[in-house]
């Protein structure tokens, strides 16, 4: 080969070798490289956390829905939160069960109301009554008794992490519920809404309480036959029922996360997330344009000893994408840690599986991104300065 | 320094003895460079012609500010001239675009810094081996290959080190290998003393002039260390941006056996 053949190795061989530098150049400048993982664990940690409360708190106003055991809902119209509306009546209930498809309709109360503590005062609650406690509308998570309980003449299931706020109540207490004598029969974990927490009871005994009508009802729940479709069997229904307003499970709990993110949680949880990527932004960039000044030097040396532009780009992709699922990696088992610790009966953290997925493809854009200002640095350095 | 035997390093494919004769490795007409414009402009160099044939170990000398970096920085294609015409082994490199600029330097030059400028992050083995990779050399051969460099520069035993842990001289000779790596024709070196003492300045250059001429390499120096200028084959004195004297000391045996009609 004569001195004028051109030796290139293909683009391939230069990456992998750029690769290597790369990720060496990290490793060698260890307070930077802890520097900037520390950004992207954190901007992870603020981000992912914020969102797991999201998710923790918009399944706390969902989990009923979902909990009921219905297929589908029948409820006021323009229902967009589990909470008592115009009542329904009974003739809903009766179009419902002569409804193709229906197994199921049965009513359930929903209502406000406060039990009296011992030694003075009141706690808010929010009542529900079903038929069928244990097949539609009935409580799950108990600590302490069973759904059984409720088939006993004026009994009652509370929250467990209420137990304080309603007196130090204790199994088989007696309370006043809206002036009401009831029976501490079971307790409940965790099943606290955005608003008061949840008490079980027989339907008839909260209409009692709730001077609910004995015809008037919150919600309808329906479950279909064994091969119909939830959403076939919703269709018919609305059409038989014009008045009311009908949705499957998915649907009613989608509407309900819809209505919480639009009117209450998405502007600030959106921003907190917002906020966690943008430090993180801001942390990598600063750190890999520092980190680009401090070896100036040696990004010119690589551009006079052959090194085009496109290598030193992979030279920096490499590093903003070590740098991302490093600190993405600590950041999630981080968060992972924390939501296990700050887990109670008022708010449980969730973090959906596919987030997993996702947080790290979106750290490796949001380091990518930060990578561009280092690398414009670069792509303008001069070679000619290494004799300077 | 280690002695071992010139088997074990990579050999140029193309031997001395294909070369044609009179063969200029650089040849630049006329070339000059301007700094700034309008008020503010400055002339470093002035219309410099400047031919070094293969083989030959020059060095440029002349006080500071008289253009012998910027002249050298021309001939490595890391600065473009204002005018004036280029070419290494009878490749224009007048108008050749940016960006196969980087492919050229590859080919053609290998580079000895004043600073040395080794990466820091990598060991000295990965520094020289670093070049032969961008040539395409598979990393275990690269690695070994740059193992046999450095044990000509007498490093062997320094091979895993990082620069930090070597002395200034040992750096420079770990630069040294570097530029020798993959059988660039040219070697280009800026103030390659600058940063050491008498002693190893002149150790450096010999091993230099020593590797080169084993390897056929044409060396251009740029210095004004008057303690090594007898290694040259000849000195160019350049002065407010001009050549103002070239004066020849023995010829190499490279450069003589190329200028030789009884070769030809």
């Amino acid at each position: 080969m004569s001195a004028t053949t051109s030796r290139r190795a293909s683009l391939a061989l230069r990456l992998r070798a750029m690769s290597r530098v790369g990720v060496r150049m990290m490793f060698h400048d260890k307070a930077k490289l802890l520097g900037t993982v520390l950004g992207v664990v954190f901007a992870v940690v603020l981000a992912v956390q914020q969102l797991s409360i999201l998710f923790g708190l918009l399944d706390k106003n969902t989990m009923f829905v979902e909990h009921a055991g219905a297929d589908v809902w029948i409820g006021p119209p323009g229902t967009e939160q589990f909470q008592p509306g115009e009542p329904l009546s009974d003739t809903i209930v009766t179009r419902a069960r002569t409804t193709p498809g229906v197994a199921l309709a049965e009513p359930l109360v929903v209502a406000g109301a406060t039990v009296k503590r011992p030694n003075g005062g009141s706690e808010a609650v929010t009542l529900i009554g079903t038929a069928l406690p244990s097949r539609l509308g009935g409580p799950w998570n108990f600590v302490a008794g069973d759904t059984r309980a409720l088939a006993q003449p004026d009994t009652v299931v509370f929250e467990d992490a209420e137990r304080a706020k309603y007196g130090d109540m204790d199994l088989g207490a007696v309370r006043e519920v809206n002036g009401r004598r009831v029976r501490a029969g079971g307790f409940t974990w965790g099943l606290l809404p955005f608003g008061p927490a949840y008490a079980f009871a027989n339907i008839d005994l909260v209409r009692d309480i709730a001077r609910t009508p004995t015809d008037k009802q919150s919600f309808v729940l329906v479950t279909v036959r064994p091969g119909e479709s939830a959403e076939v069997v919703r269709d018919r229904l609305a059409a038989r029922l014009p008045e009311a307003s009908v949705l499957t499970t998915r649907d009613f709990a989608s509407a309900i996360v819809s209505a919480l993110l639009r009117e209450q949680l998405g502007v600030s949880f959106g921003t907190s997330t917002a906020f966690g990527l943008v430090i993180g932004f801001i942390i990598v960039a600063l750190s890999m344009f520092s980190s680009v000044i401090d070896n100036l030097r040696e990004f010119g040396t690589l551009k006079a000893i052959g090194c085009t532009n496109l290598d030193l780009t992979a030279l920096l992709l490499v590093q903003s994408v070590t740098y991302a699922l490093v600190g993405t990696l600590v950041g999630l088992g981080l968060v992972s840690g924390m939501t296990e610790g700050i887990r109670s009966p008022q708010l449980v953290p969730i973090v959906p599986l596919p987030l997993y997925g996702i947080i790290p493809c979106l750290m490796v854009l949001v380091c990518i991104a930060a990578a561009s200002l280092a690398l414009f640095r670069i792509r303008k350095l001069e070679p000619g300065m290494v004799f300077r | 320094m280690s002695n071992l035997s010139m088997s074990n390093l990579p050999t140029r494919e193309l031997p001395t003895s294909d070369l044609p004769t009179r063969e200029l490795a650089i040849d630049a007409r006329a070339v000059k460079k301007t700094y700034g414009s309008g008020n503010l402009a400055y002339e470093a160099l002035r219309g410099v012609d400047f031919r070094v044939q293969r083989g030959e170990f020059v060095m440029l000398a002349g006080p500071s500010g008289s253009g012998k970096t910027t002249l050298l920085s021309i001939l490595g294609c890391v600065l473009g001239a204002t005018s004036g015409d280029l070419a290494l082994f009878g490749r224009q490199v007048t108008g050749v675009p940016e960006r196969k600029l980087p492919a050229l330097r590859l080919d053609l030059i290998g580079f000895i810094f004043q600073g040395h400028n080794l990466l820091a992050s990598l060991s000295a083995r990965e520094n020289v081996a670093l070049p032969l990779q961008l040539r395409g050399v598979p990393v275990s051969r690269s690695l070994r290959e740059a193992d046999a460099l450095l044990d000509r520069v007498g490093l062997g035993d320094k091979t895993k080190s990082l620069a930090a842990e070597l002395s200034g001289g040992q750096r420079q000779r770990v630069s040294i290998a570097r530029a020798l790596a993959g059988n660039p024709p040219i070697v280009l070196a800026d103030e390659p003393t600058a940063a050491l003492d008498a002693q190893s300045g002149l150790l450096v250059t010999e091993l230099l002039r020593e590797v080169s001429r084993e390897r056929g390499d044409t060396v251009v120096v740029v210095t004004h260390d008057n303690r090594i200028f007898h290694l040259a084959d000849r000195i160019v004195q350049i002065e407010d941006g001009r050549i103002v004297d070239s004066l020849e000391h023995a010829p190499s045996p490279v450069a003589r056996a190329a200028t030789s009609p009884e070769i030809s």
